[in-house]
């Protein structure tokens, strides 16, 4: 029987938007699906449900969103618990005090922070260690929903909590929030962590899904910048001397993981700015003629258009590019084979613009000028570009950047993350208390 | 010479967060890898010029405990903003694959 049971909900892995917009990446149904389940098994065993980063991104309508499925889940199956939420978003004032005080430092390779990215960020989240966590649990709660969290704090309170090892606990929490993503085949599947004195073991709930001594060493690898180990607020995970060795073909032991501390404890602060909307067209080439003079085609076009457009709508305002499918769509300029000749190039024309309205109008404009642009050599003069559907201009909404993802220094883990308590009774919300 | 592909059992690239590519090669055994490492071409210069990338920008580490090579480097374009081309950083991989191995 587990100890506790978590989830980890959100990421940045997912791009800038879902923080912006305050939306959740996914449907409704599907959270309150997989909600129901972790949430009947917590209180029909009566262990402590963990959820993290809630709602994809972890901001105040993240949470609020989360909460919503939750109660319903509560009502609907009459559930008692007491609750605690944790907030994390960030006022804009509490971080122009630390930039204030040069207690802000850029995380990897990010510029410096600026007055400017504070104004202008839509939401700002903290990403809050197991402190708050502990802290929640310390306070009796049965279940925890938390906004912005690291991955592994949410995974690694209760064993920190207990007194077992954290460099082993993290490590641990660090695998298994990506579920059985550390087996092969990985997988979404849940995961059962064992958590001894000096060693962990990982087994996949579904019997389909091996955790291999390789996989869990290439998981602990997965998504950190390092090979020796990753960072967490107060500290280092130190893998460098770790031992993966195979208990059974379906199990994997991890022994020799380490936590390093660090002094000034720093937690991440994360920020998106919006930067416009987009609007996208989609069409394919598939004249050999054409596929071969694609990079002069779309050279032109761009020119064309910027041309046409010129005195009616200010290139401040809008960013066209095409993006060919077939050729470097994947990997833009980074794109390293040589003059690729697939048979057909589905071209994107992606226009961001400061209103819908003029995203609206450059797409149109730049499709109707690729379709109609005549090459060197065109025989197909009815249209460059086989289009499934129309209308075939598509809003394709909000467009936001990351422009905080910078580290702060904090003399309490605590101080950027109010924690509320409800107990909710068969499913009733009763007593709230900060 | 091997190309890596056919030495390796992954061979990826993730996010490090939403400013920073890795490409995890992890080999299929310590032979493999022992044989990668000694070639001596899993090096940041010869790895920057294969992604296209200076060599300041780029770091190789080894993990002998998975064997196993990370290259982490910092993203053109930060995940979903305006010139991105890939928001998970999952399909970026590709000019690694056919790296001869001597």
């Amino acid at each position: 029987m587990p100890d506790y049971i978590g989830a980890d909900m959100g990421s940045t892995d997912i791009g800038p938007y879902y923080l912006g917009k305050g939306e959740i990446d996914g449907h409704r149904q599907i959270v309150f699906r997989d909600l129901e389940m972790v949430l009947l098994a917590g209180r029909r065993l009566d262990v402590p449900v963990l959820v993290g980063t809630a709602g994809s991104a972890g901001g105040k309508p993240h949470v609020d969103k989360t909460l919503d499925v939750l109660f319903e889940i509560a009502q609907k199956h009459r559930l008692s618990f007491r609750l605690a939420i944790i907030h994390a978003e960030v006022d804009k004032s509490y971080l122009t005090a630390k930039l204030a005080e040069g207690r802000v430092s850029p995380c990897g390779p990010v510029p410096a922070l600026t007055q400017g990215s504070i104004d202008k960020a839509t939401r700002l989240v903290g990403q809050m260690g197991v402190e708050p966590f502990v802290a929640a649990l310390e306070g009796g709660a049965d279940v925890v929903v938390a906004g912005r969290a690291c991955d592994a704090a949410i995974f690694s309170a209760v064993p920190i909590m207990r007194g077992y090892d954290i460099g082993l606990a993290m490590h641990m929490a660090k695998i298994i929030e990506c579920s059985s993503l550390c087996a092969e085949p990985g997988g979404r599947d849940a995961i059962m962590a064992f958590l001894s004195k000096d060693h962990f073991i990982l087994e996949s709930m579904n019997p389909e899904r091996h955790s291999t001594p390789a996989s869990v060493a290439a998981h602990s690898l997965y998504e950190q910048p390092r090979a020796d180990g990753f960072s967490e607020p107060g500290g280092k995970v130190d893998i460098s001397e770790v031992r993966y060795e195979s208990e059974g073909n379906h199990r994997t032991k991890v022994s020799g993981s380490k936590w390093i501390p660090s002094l000034p404890y720093s937690i991440k602060i994360e920020g998106v700015e919006h930067v416009g909307y987009r609007y996208i067209s989609m069409g394919a080439m598939r004249c050999p003629i054409a596929v071969r003079e694609i990079r002069t085609i779309l050279m032109r076009v761009q020119e064309i258009v910027d041309e046409l457009l010129e005195g009616s709508v200010d290139p401040a305002d809008y960013h066209l590019q095409f993006r060919p499918y077939g050729i470097h769509g994947a990997m833009g300029d980074g794109e390293v084979a040589c003059d690729p000749r697939p048979i057909e190039i589905m071209v994107m024309t992606d226009v961001v613009a400061s209103s819908p309205q003029i995203a609206q109008s450059v797409c149109s404009v730049a499709r109707y000028n690729l379709l109609h642009y005549f090459y060197d050599g065109i025989l197909a003069t009815g249209g460059n570009l086989a289009m499934p559907f129309a209308p075939s201009d598509i809003f394709a909404g909000d467009v936001f950047e990351f422009t905080v993802y910078h580290l702060v220094e904090v003399d309490d883990p605590l101080e950027l993350f109010k924690i509320d308590f409800v107990n909710v009774e068969e499913g009733v919300r009763c007593g709230e208390t900060t | 010479m091997v190309k890596l592909h056919e030495m390796v059992r992954v061979l990826r690239s993730k996010n490090a967060g939403p400013f920073q590519l890795t490409y995890d090669l992890i080999f299929d055994g310590i032979e493999s890898y022992e044989r990668a490492v000694r070639s001596g071409i899993f090096n940041a210069r010869d790895m920057a010029a294969r992604l296209k990338r200076s060599e300041t920008e780029v770091t190789v580490d080894l993990y002998p405990v998975g064997n196993a090579i990370k290259i982490t480097v910092p993203r053109i374009h930060s995940s979903g903003s305006v010139g991105d081309t890939d928001v998970f950083g999952c399909q970026q991989h590709a000019p690694l694959m056919e790296i001869e191995v001597p």
